[in-house]
Parts: C-alpha cells; sequence; structure tokens
C-alpha cells in the first residue's frame, strides 16, 4: 500500500525537482522530538540529511530554536548522529543581535537562559525594547510582567519576537510556544511584534542569501504550516510538510486518524533524490 | 449595592461604578471619593458597584451551570467561593479571572492541552492591565488572547467589555441603558464597553489611566475628568 507522508500543496513539482538547488530542513519535529536530555532522533532522519549532504544540493538548516545557543543544540544534534555544523544552522537569535545593532536598541531579555550568552556583548542597560524567546519554565507572571512594564513605558514600544510558534512537541506532550506570549504582550501594550525567525521573509532570504541560490529554486521542509511550509511559500519556495512532530498531533486530534510517523525521512529523502 | 429612593421620572436612573483604579487602589481609597459616593448615594440615583466579585463571576457560574462544565478555576483564592458547589472533577471547561499566581508556565500549558481537546475556553473579563501600588500589572486578557491563539479558538467573555455583561446588569436594576452612566478607569473595557451598551461613559484619571486613552475608543468618552470626585460632581451638576 502507498501512504502519502508528506503533504503537497502545489502542483508543478516535477519542474520544481529539475530546478532546485537548494533544501532547508527545520530541525525540531523533522529530524528529532525534543525532550527529557537531547530528546529523540525521527527514525530515518540521520540517513536522510547524510543522503542530502551527499547530493549535489546546498543544505542549511532553519530554525526557530530558542532554547539554547546556537553552539549547544547543534551539539546536541551531533550527539544524536546528525552530520551538522554551526555554520549551516540559522537561528533567530544571531539575526535579532544584527537588528538590535542596526538600530541601536537596547533589549529587556525575556529569554532562556540558555539562550543568554548570544547576547553577551549587547548593550542591555536602560532597555528601551523587549526580546521575546521560547521562555519556557521562566514565562512566569513576574517576568512576563517585567517585560510588560518595560514596554509599556516607551512611548513607541519595540517588541521583537524570536519566532511566532504557537507550541511545540516535546516528548511529554505539547507546550506553549513564544507566539503565544508575543501575543499577551501585544495585547497588553497595543504593540505589534516584529517577528525575527520564522515564517519573516527577511529571515528566509539571509539564508538563501549564504546559500547563494533563488527562491524558486529552494525548498523547505517542516512539521508547522505556518512557519515552515506557508512562509517559505510566501517567499516563493517549495514548501513540504511532514507528518511528524507537532503535525501528527494536531491531525490526530482533528481527524482522529492514526497517521503514521515511520521513516518519514527516508520517504522525503526519495523524493527530493529523484529530482 | 443599591441606594434608595430611585425616582422614576428622572432622565439618569442608574450609576455603575468600577472598583479597583476609580474608587481605590489596593487598599487606599482615591483622595475624595467615599466623601463622593455619600453625595451621590443622597441623590435619587441608583449606585452599583461593577466588579468581576459580584457580578462577572456569577454570571460565570451561571454558564457553567447551564452547560454543566466542571471547570479548572483560574482565578484568585477570594473568588474560589463564589464556584462552591460546582464540580472540579476530572475538569472539562477553562475559566481565567485575574489570577496572578496561576499564570505560570506550568498551569497555562494544561488550560491550554485542556482547549485544544476541546474543552470551553471561559473569561472572567479581558482587562489588558490594571493599577498595583507598585505599577501596572498584566490583567487577565493577556493570557485569554495568548490561549486563543495557540488554540485558534475564541474565548467566551462573560464580564467587560461585553454587552450582555452591561445590559444584565442593568436589567437587575430595572433601567434601561439610555438612563444610566458607567465610571471606570479603563476606556476600553469601562467607557467603550458601557457606552456600546448604550450608556453613558465616564473615564476617570486614576487607576490605570494613561495620557491619550480617551482617545482610544470612539466614539471619545461622555467625559474624561480627574478622578471619581469629579465624575460624581458632573452627574450632579448636569445629568440628573
Amino acid at each position: 500500500m502507498r501512504i502519502k507522508h508528506f503533504v503537497m500543496a502545489e502542483t508543478g513539482w516535477p519542474e520544481c525537482a529539475n530546478t532546485l538547488k537548494g533544501v532547508i530542513l527545520d530541525l525540531c519535529g523533522v529530524l528529532y522530538d525534543s525532550g527529557e536530555g537531547d530528546g529523540v532522533a525521527i527514525p530515518g532522519s540521520i540517513e536522510a540529511v547524510k543522503k542530502l549532504k551527499e547530493s549535489d544540493l546546498k543544505l542549511r538548516f532553519c530554525t526557530n530554536e530558542t532554547q539554547a545557543a546556537r553552539e549547544k543544540f547543534v551539539a546536541k544534534l551531533q550527539r544524536l548522529g546528525f552530520d551538522i555544523s554551526v555554520n549551516e544552522v540559522f537561528p533567530p537569535a544571531p539575526a535579532a543581535v544584527g537588528v538590535l545593532r542596526e538600530r541601536g536598541l537596547r533589549p529587556h531579555l525575556l529569554v532562556h537562559d540558555g539562550l543568554l550568552s548570544e547576547f553577551d556583548a549587547v548593550d542591555k542597560t536602560n532597555p528601551n525594547c523587549v526580546i521575546i524567546g521560547d521562555a519556557a519554565e521562566k514565562f512566569s507572571y513576574q517576568n512576563l510582567n517585567e517585560a510588560f512594564r518595560v514596554l509599556i513605558s516607551q512611548e513607541k514600544p519595540v517588541l521583537l519576537s524570536l519566532g511566532q510558534g504557537r507550541y511545540y512537541k516535546e516528548t511529554d506532550g505539547l507546550k506553549l510556544d513564544v507566539g503565544v506570549y508575543m501575543k499577551a504582550l501585544e495585547y497588553a501594550c497595543d504593540v505589534k511584534a516584529e517577528v525575527i525567525g520564522k515564517p519573516s521573509p527577511t529571515f528566509f532570504q539571509s539564508v538563501l542569501n549564504d546559500m547563494g541560490v533563488q527562491p524558486h529554486e529552494a525548498l523547505m521542509i517542516g512539521d508547522d504550516l505556518v512557519n515552515d511550509v506557508g512562509g517559505a511559500q510566501h517567499c516563493g519556495m517549495k514548501g513540504v510538510q511532514v507528518r511528524t512532530g507537532k503535525y501528527r498531533l494536531a491531525i490526530q486530534r482533528i481527524h482522529n486518524t492514526n497517521s503514521s510517523n515511520s521513516i518519514l525521512g527516508q520517504i522525503w529523502v526519495k523524493f527530493i533524490m529523484n529530482h | 449595592m443599591l441606594a434608595s429612593n430611585m425616582a422614576g421620572r428622572r432622565a439618569l436612573k442608574a450609576v455603575l461604578i468600577d472598583l479597583s483604579g476609580t474608587l481605590h487602589i489596593e487598599d487606599t481609597a482615591v483622595p475624595g471619593a467615599q466623601d463622593a459616593l455619600n453625595r451621590l448615594r443622597q441623590a435619587s440615583v441608583a449606585v452599583k458597584f461593577e466588579e468581576e466579585i459580584f457580578t462577572s463571576l456569577s454570571a460565570a457560574r451561571s454558564l457553567l451551570e447551564r452547560k454543566q462544565h466542571r471547570p479548572l478555576l483560574l482565578v484568585e483564592d477570594s473568588a474560589l467561593e463564589d464556584f462552591t458547589g460546582i464540580d472540579t472533577s476530572e475538569p472539562n471547561a477553562v475559566v481565567v479571572g485575574l489570577a496572578p499566581d496561576h499564570f505560570n508556565y506550568q498551569t497555562l500549558n494544561r488550560a491550554f492541552r485542556m482547549i485544544l481537546n476541546g474543552a470551553p475556553l471561559i473569561a472572567i473579563h479581558k482587562a489588558r492591565y490594571y493599577k498595583r501600588k507598585d505599577g501596572l500589572a498584566l490583567g487577565p486578557g493577556p493570557f485569554v488572547t495568548g490561549l486563543e491563539y495557540a488554540t485558534d479558538c475564541k474565548a467566551t467573555v462573560v464580564g467587560k467589555p461585553e454587552k450582555t455583561f452591561f445590559t444584565q446588569a442593568l436589567s437587575d436594576l430595572g433601567c434601561s441603558p439610555s438612563e444610566a452612566v458607567m465610571i471606570g478607569d479603563d476606556a476600553r473595557d469601562d467607557v467603550g464597553g458601557a457606552q456600546n451598551a448604550g450608556m453613558l461613559g465616564i473615564l476617570v484619571k486614576t487607576g490605570k489611566y494613561r495620557d491619550g486613552d480617551e482617545t482610544k475608543i470612539d466614539p471619545q468618552p461622555h467625559l474624561t475628568c480627574n478622578s471619581f470626585p469629579d465624575a460624581v460632581e458632573h452627574i450632579l451638576q448636569n445629568l440628573l
């Protein structure tokens, strides 16, 4: 029996496959599921990355991971068995540091402890903006209130959000993501956050620039319909949604089906390799 | 609370008053508020205080009873007694009020998972923030909004600024919206909500008020004044 393991939102795939030069992969939910310790690799995905690397396709990893500094979570992926290096990975924090420098902003940080080192070199005295990331357990009332007070005291509040995800999956279940707290602060302060990270077009474009490929020559694979697939398609790239990570639980909830999570990695690699 | 001597011939029959930020901030009264309240009570007008303790909470309770929901109650301990007798075992609904102690990551995750699995989200009210002695502090509105975003659902709001909240309060007093005025420190939820329900709204510049708040609603408040005593003076001079 042939089961469709990926979702194709558009037709015209043969042409896409012919011109394909670069692939961008989301990490969490595509390559691995996060959780206790390092989490677990999704079956088949280690081999799938290896095959992509052996091909003539350019490969980058584009993540909204904001719980740990880049070096830390790349090391984690390496421990899980992935062939991946720091300069291939694009998370929001380094992009945010660039924005701060460009605009002379001094941030109040509401981010995970593991991410703080990314902002070591940034002036944080007398803050005139708030940066919010996936702070998880640090999303206490007290901490959110402190960020709120910084914003409400500004004439024109500036809120930079490292992603806008609704939730993600850990091995013990679904967890609220940064977007929820971004929306809370937006509502409290009548401000619109500037999202740094997926699905921001500037964020995707910086990855495409690094690969030296045009949007129509690139394909994004993710488990998030809005931030990965929608964001990529909005930039003119192709988007593939995998039925692992957050997709699976959501679809089970809606259709009460038992979507398979087996060897998805091998299947999407076969699909791309047939170009 | 009801003052006596409702006079049928008056144009204005009822004054609804927000408490926190309008009459007091935590345990401190707004200067002159007590005197002003006494003067208002001596006039021929019904006075009713609008705070979740009295009305939004009971509205939430009757909704729960009607739908036979078993709620996860994210409300302050002092509000729990309003839900005495309601079955909270194996909860299948989420009720969010002003509850800083409950707005932590773990509890919100629990609420989120319940809503994602189909539990309705009920908001006591959606205030953005409120005034504490040490400054402004987040109200339930931001957390309700966050949960709505996470689950792609819409909360049922039983309190301000919902129109039914105001009309219910007035029908309890036996008067129509055109015969009533609301005094509060929240431009959108107190004043805008009341005016949307057909009442007059008076915005006071105490509590959570910040410069320019009166321009955040359309139409603008019937009156914006320094504090509760000025609002009472205006009512006594011009509306009775």
